[in-house]
């Protein structure tokens, strides 16, 4: 039987485990995150060449590309 | 030590490991969530043919092979011969009577030959003239184009009042195949295709197609971008081709006219937000 409530001195279990303490839920964190999420599109061509956006923000590009693209840096999630 | 809290419209579940606290959901954070779903089905993605133009560079030399030879021309002649008739003498007659002789003078007789002219050919000679004419000459190159086009392919999730929802972020999962393998235009062979033949995941661009010059430089990319704007998911087609030159005089691209090529996409969508 799914359980709605468990508390228990280690652990916190809510929604049949859909809230759990032992899980890692990830949250919006800018200053030490542990991954990015892309906000946008974050490749561009020109010249023929490539320009990558890191998560991070800065730009890499292939030796080709000319264009003057800009992307945003990815938002940083937390573990 | 772990525990939950809830108090001022926060929860809050806190993890202790090696005695430290751990957060592990608070709803003061911005958490990631999805809010909406799309299933875009059936979308084409289309690459045109390239193009080539010819430049004209100037004359070219065309080499041949000069064939000579004289002659030698002998007029024509004549030729003479003479023959010498003798003359005669009768000699006198002693009887009946005494007569005298007489003498029948020689003569001589002409032969007139002609020789006819000739008109001989002296053995052939050959020789190598390397630039015996000329011919206009040209160069082919891929022409440089930046091609873009977007469209919109869904619309953003909406409230309960129908108001549209801004989204922080988009995941893409798609699936997809290439329905027309446009080729290398200097070869008889597809453009490398960067698409997963199984669903894949993305944010944001992903590269479809590159090609590079001999020295490795890139001189083709296309891309797609799906991205939220203006309430609307934007599918986003960028071609970028540099001018390629095409390595020897007066040949074309042989593949230029199948260059093109095609995608079809299923994409299902999540919209995501950091904030309720």
């Amino acid at each position: 039987m799914a359980v709605t409530l468990s508390i228990t001195p280690t652990r916190f279990i809510a929604s049949s485990g859909k809230l759990d303490s032992q899980r890692r839920y990830i949250r919006k964190d800018a200053t030490a995150p542990d991954l990015k999420f892309v906000m946008g599109k974050n490749m561009d061509v020109a010249g023929g060449g490539l320009r990558y956006v890191n998560p991070n923000g800065t730009n890499v590009d292939d030796g080709s590309y000319n264009g003057s693209f800009s992307g945003t840096a990815g938002v940083g999630v937390k573990v | 030590m772990s525990g939950f809290s809830a108090s001022n419209s926060r929860i809050r579940v806190v993890e202790t490991v090696n005695s430290i606290d751990e957060t592990v959901f608070d709803t003061n954070d911005d958490m990631p969530h999805i809010i909406g779903t799309a299933y875009v089905q059936n979308t084409t993605v289309d690459f045109n043919n390239l193009t080539e133009t010819r430049a004209y560079i100037g004359q070219e030399c065309v080499g041949e092979v000069i064939e000579t030879w004289t002659f030698t021309f002998t007029p024509g002649f004549f030729t003479y011969s003479r023959t010498t008739l003798s003359g005669t003498y009768n000699s006198p007659s002693y009887y009946p009577s005494y007569t005298s002789g007489s003498y029948t003078p020689g003569t001589w007789q002409q032969t007139t030959t002609y020789n006819p002219s000739t008109y001989e050919r002296d053995p052939v000679t050959y020789s190598f003239d390397p630039c015996s004419y000329t011919v206009a000459s040209y160069l082919y190159n891929v022409d440089a184009e930046e091609t873009s086009t977007v469209v919109n392919i869904a619309n953003l999730p909406s409230d309960e009042d129908g108001n549209t929802v801004d989204v922080d972020f988009v995941i893409v999962q798609a699936t997809g195949s290439r329905t027309t393998n446009g080729k290398d235009p200097r070869f008889d062979q597809a453009l490398p295709s960067a698409v997963p033949v199984k669903t894949f995941s993305f944010q944001g661009s992903i590269l479809l197609e590159s090609s590079g010059k001999a020295n490795g430089d890139s001189w083709l990319r296309r891309i797609m971008s799906v991205y939220p704007s203006g309430g609307k998911l934007k599918l986003k087609i960028q071609e970028s081709a540099g001018q390629l030159t095409r390595g020897a005089n007066d040949q074309a691209f042989p593949h230029i006219a199948e260059s093109r090529s095609t995608y079809n996409f299923n994409f299902k969508v999540f919209f995501g937000r950091f904030k309720s």
